[in-house]
């Protein structure tokens, strides 16, 4: 992949290969792949009521070569229209409004198969047994490292 | 003879005069005699019988005014011996004249000497005898006045024995007596004699009378209120009353039995009532020994048997009775109905089994102890409590010798201050049994006066082992949930504090993650980097104001500042903690200085330190087990105006080399402590200007005290720093 935008699989732990795949990309999620490559790029979305998680994270995910997008609730990124278009979703527990747990049900119910990585500041196993239970690729406590991000996004990605 | 009734105490004089040379009764033969007057005489006899007819008290007096009428003498009278001083008796030591007439008439009432004097030597002689001046020989008779010229004395009879004499005098001579005067007196002398027999038969007579008729009045009498008495016996109903004879019939009997046996008088007059019928067939024989009884003494004492009612059911009684006569065949019986005293007892005896089940039930044993005695009384249950065979005598030293060794001292401070205050009293103690178990007792005692007015204790103590150990089993559980709920509460804390730091931490690590790589990218992300540093930076403010926001949080805590009565403080807490100290069997002694200023501070924090301090000496001594658990609170006023306050325990101390240690945060000897306890206590104690230390006793266990200034001083930056510590001890 051309640009800022490579897999540098030296520093991926994951070893996840994204780079001949081609993907479309999100409508809404244009800042900075304007100028990259015309095939259309994985497409990953970050869900948190955090600021500093919306403006953080799709940074890191666009390093690692997504094309990535924020929203602060789930009823924004419902109502957003590119639902459709996600490849991964990144998604906060406790939020206000809808939860994460309650998206991820809500996703299933509207027969939308995304891959959800959740994360969350506060541990509970209670809640990360439902998660999984309800078929989320991953769960990662709050602060993470980029690698065990990248291995989260890889195992969910390969599993879909 | 002698002028007065005083007589007798005079000692007759040494005889001056012979008895013959005053003697002259053979001349009455010699001398002319008078012819005899028998109209006189006649008159004379009439005289003395219209005397006892009419007035016999005085047939005395009518013989001695006979006497002198007859022989026309100067004085009369009569002598009878007695012997108190009234009656004639042959074995009279004295002579007493009853009548006397004539010149000698003043002197009735006096008398003579049996043994020395005219009338003995007549009564000697027992004949008549005629004396010449006799005070010639009895001198005693020198001042009776007029003096005797002769005196003729004849005796006088009664049944058959002399007993006296009736004389006749001459103080002068104009006359002398004759025979005719001897014949005449002896004559009237027989017949008085004869009449004052029947006098004193007529009299005797009376007086058996008058005996017979007051004891028949007296019977009458008896009889009368004896006779009142049985018919309201019989009529009160109050007991069974049977006619009865032996041969088992029953003659007579009142309706209390009627109504008891259920009965009517038309059965008893049928003579269908037999009081062997009655009887039911077991208690015939006891019948039978009654019955021996009454044939050999007359009577049965009382016994309990049952007899057989109308309907077939038994009442029991008490039956008691006898026969008229000893060896008689009818008697009388008294029966008392048992009914409501047979159910009284049953009833008794069923509350008592009821007490002694609940006794038993509950673990309650009671008892009663006279003071002034000694004397003590154990229920059954009381015994079972303390392990004593049932019926051992029981004495306050039998007592101790269960009491629990650390509870000896306060039962007999408990006995003696008992023994003097004779108050109600409620106490706790502890028993140490033979398998050297323990079990806890709670006694409750009230004061109350016997029937001779003594102090008497009732008391009830029950067993509480069995509510202790659960109880302590209890404060166990809540204690551990407790510290599972403070941990749980930690838990929570500590999960909002990791929410509240993560998120921005999340931020700081992915944008420092992002930047590295933009840094690292071929052409490098500059814009990019500093972007994310940026962020970076805004996100470790944003977790330091978290802190800062928690700091604020836990600050919130509200002190005041006030003036402290440190020994007030010190009482409400050994007061709260009492149970929790008595539960580790902790004995707590306080010394508290009664001049104790006041300190200035928070009252509340300082009562934290307080209790921190009985808690820790608590745990100190709780694997003490070869003595007492003693703890001992003192405060007293150092010199330079500090007040201090020292908690000493009996515990496992510390060594030297943990000394310095102790204050340490996070530094603890026990298993489950945090090690905060005395961190946060001395942060209290300095912000209250004062200073928290600790030092070895000099036998077991360890001393820590504070001392803190006393009164206003410095009491604003007290509070100032009293803030402090507490922030610090609560985060």
């Amino acid at each position: 992949m051309p640009g800022s935008s490579q897999w540098r699989e030296e520093q991926c732990e994951g070893r996840i290969d994204v780079r001949n795949t081609i993907w479309h990309c999100s409508s809404s999620d244009s800042r900075k792949d304007s100028s990259r490559d015309t095939r259309r790029l994985l497409s990953a979305v970050v869900v948190d009521d955090d600021e500093s998680v919306r403006e953080s994270l799709p940074d890191l995910l666009r390093e690692f070569g997504f094309a990535a997008q924020a929203f602060s609730s789930a009823q924004d990124f419902l109502s957003s229209g590119c639902v459709d278009q996600t490849s991964c979703l990144i998604l906060d527990v406790a939020m206000p409004g809808m939860s994460g747990l309650e998206l991820q049900r809500e996703l299933k119910r509207l027969g939308r198969e995304i891959p959800i990585i959740f994360i969350t500041g506060r541990k509970d196993e209670t809640i990360r047994t439902q998660a999984l239970k309800q078929g989320a690729a991953g769960f990662l406590l709050k602060p993470f490292s980029d690698a065990a991000l990248l291995a989260s996004i890889k195992t969910a990605l390969q599993a879909s | 003879m002698t002028e007065t009734r005083d007589d007798f105490t005079i000692k007759p004089s040494v005889p001056n005069a012979s008895l013959e040379s005053i003697l002259c009764t053979e001349e009455l033969q010699c001398r002319p005699s008078r012819p005899p007057d028998y109209k006189k005489e006649n008159r004379a006899l009439v005289t003395l019988m219209s005397a006892l007819a009419d007035s016999p008290n005085t047939i005395f007096q009518t013989l001695a005014q006979t006497i002198q009428d007859i022989t026309q003498c100067d004085s009369a009278g009569l002598s009878l011996l007695t012997r108190d001083g009234k009656t004639p008796h042959v074995d009279g030591m004295r002579f007493y004249w009853p009548a006397i007439c004539g010149m000698w008439n003043p002197h009735v009432g006096g008398g003579t000497p049996r043994n020395f004097g005219p009338c003995g030597d007549v009564l000697d002689r027992n004949r008549t005898l005629l004396f010449r001046h006799f005070e010639r020989r009895y001198p005693y008779l020198l001042p009776v006045i007029p003096a005797a010229e002769e005196c003729l004395l004849v005796p006088f009879y009664v049944a058959g024995k002399a007993v006296g004499t009736i004389w006749a005098i001459m103080h002068s001579d104009r006359r002398k007596f004759d025979a005719e005067d001897d014949r005449v007196m002896a004559s009237l002398g027989k017949f008085a004699s004869s009449a004052y027999q029947a006098l004193v038969h007529i009299e005797d007579l009376k007086i058996e009378v008058a005996e017979r008729e007051k004891a028949e009045s007296e019977v009458r009498q008896l009889a009368s209120g004896l006779e009142t008495k049985i018919r309201r016996l019989v009529e009160a109903n109050v007991v069974g009353i049977v006619m009865f004879t032996l041969d088992g019939a029953i003659t007579d009997a009142n309706d209390a039995f009627l109504q008891m046996l259920q009965y009517g008088r038309d059965d008893l007059a049928s003579g269908r009532m037999r009081w062997a019928d009655l009887t039911p067939a077991e208690c015939r024989g006891r019948d039978d020994r009654a019955i021996a009884e009454l044939k050999a003494t007359g009577v049965f004492q009382p016994f309990e048997k049952e007899y057989l009612r109308n309907d077939g059911s038994r009442v029991p009684v008490l039956l008691g009775g006898t026969l008229f006569e000893a060896s008689g065949n009818e008697g009388v019986a008294f029966i008392l109905d048992l009914s409501e005293q047979k159910r009284a007892e049953k009833a008794l005896r069923r509350s008592e089994a009821f007490l002694a089940e609940g006794q038993r039930l509950g673990q309650i044993g009671s008892y009663s102890w006279r003071v002034a005695t000694g004397e003590i009384t154990w229920s059954e249950q009381l015994y079972r409590i303390y392990g004593f065979e049932i019926g051992v005598p029981v004495t306050l030293e039998l007592i101790r010798t269960r009491v629990h060794p650390d509870d000896v001292t306060l039962y007999e401070k408990m006995v003696e201050q008992v023994r003097t205050d004779r108050k109600d009293f409620e106490w706790q103690y502890r028993l140490i049994m033979p398998d050297h178990s323990i079990k806890y007792l709670q006694a409750v005692a009230r004061a109350a006066r016997d029937s001779d007015g003594q102090i008497e204790y009732i008391a009830a103590i029950q067993d509480v082992t069995a509510r202790r150990l659960s109880e302590e089993a209890r404060d166990k559980a809540r204690s551990e949930l407790a510290h599972v709920a403070r941990m749980m509460s930690l838990g929570t804390l500590a999960a909002s504090i990791a929410h509240e730091i993560n998120q921005p931490l999340a931020g700081i690590v992915t944008n420092a993650s992002t930047c590295q790589r933009m840094l690292a990218a071929a052409p490098p992300n500059i814009d990019g980097a500093l972007d994310t540093s940026r962020r970076t930076i805004r996100d470790a403010n944003r977790a330091s104001e978290v802190i800062i926001r928690l700091r604020a949080l836990f600050n919130r805590k509200d002190t005041v500042t006030e003036l402290v009565d440190l020994n007030e403080a010190t009482r409400e807490v050994i007061a709260l903690s009492l149970s929790a100290l008595q539960r580790n069997e902790v004995i707590v002694r306080a010394e508290l200085a009664d001049d104790l200023p006041p300190v200035m501070g928070d009252r509340i924090q300082l009562q934290q330190v307080i209790l921190n301090l009985l808690r820790n000496a608590a745990d100190a001594m709780s694997t003490v087990d070869d003595g007492p658990k003693v703890l001992l609170v003192r405060t007293e006023r150092d010199e330079g105006d500090q007040v201090s306050l020292s908690v000493k325990d009996s515990g496992i101390g510390f060594t030297p080399e943990v000394a310095d240690k102790i204050f340490e945060w996070f530094y603890t000897t026990k298993t489950d402590g945090m090690g905060i306890g005395l961190t946060v206590s001395r942060s209290v104690i300095e912000a209250h200007h004062g200073r928290l230390w600790a030092t070895q006793n000099d036998g077991p266990g360890a001393t820590f005290s504070f001392a803190i200034p006393c009164g206003r001083q410095g009491s604003a930056e007290s509070e100032t720093r009293a803030n402090q510590a507490a922030a610090t001890g609560a985060a």
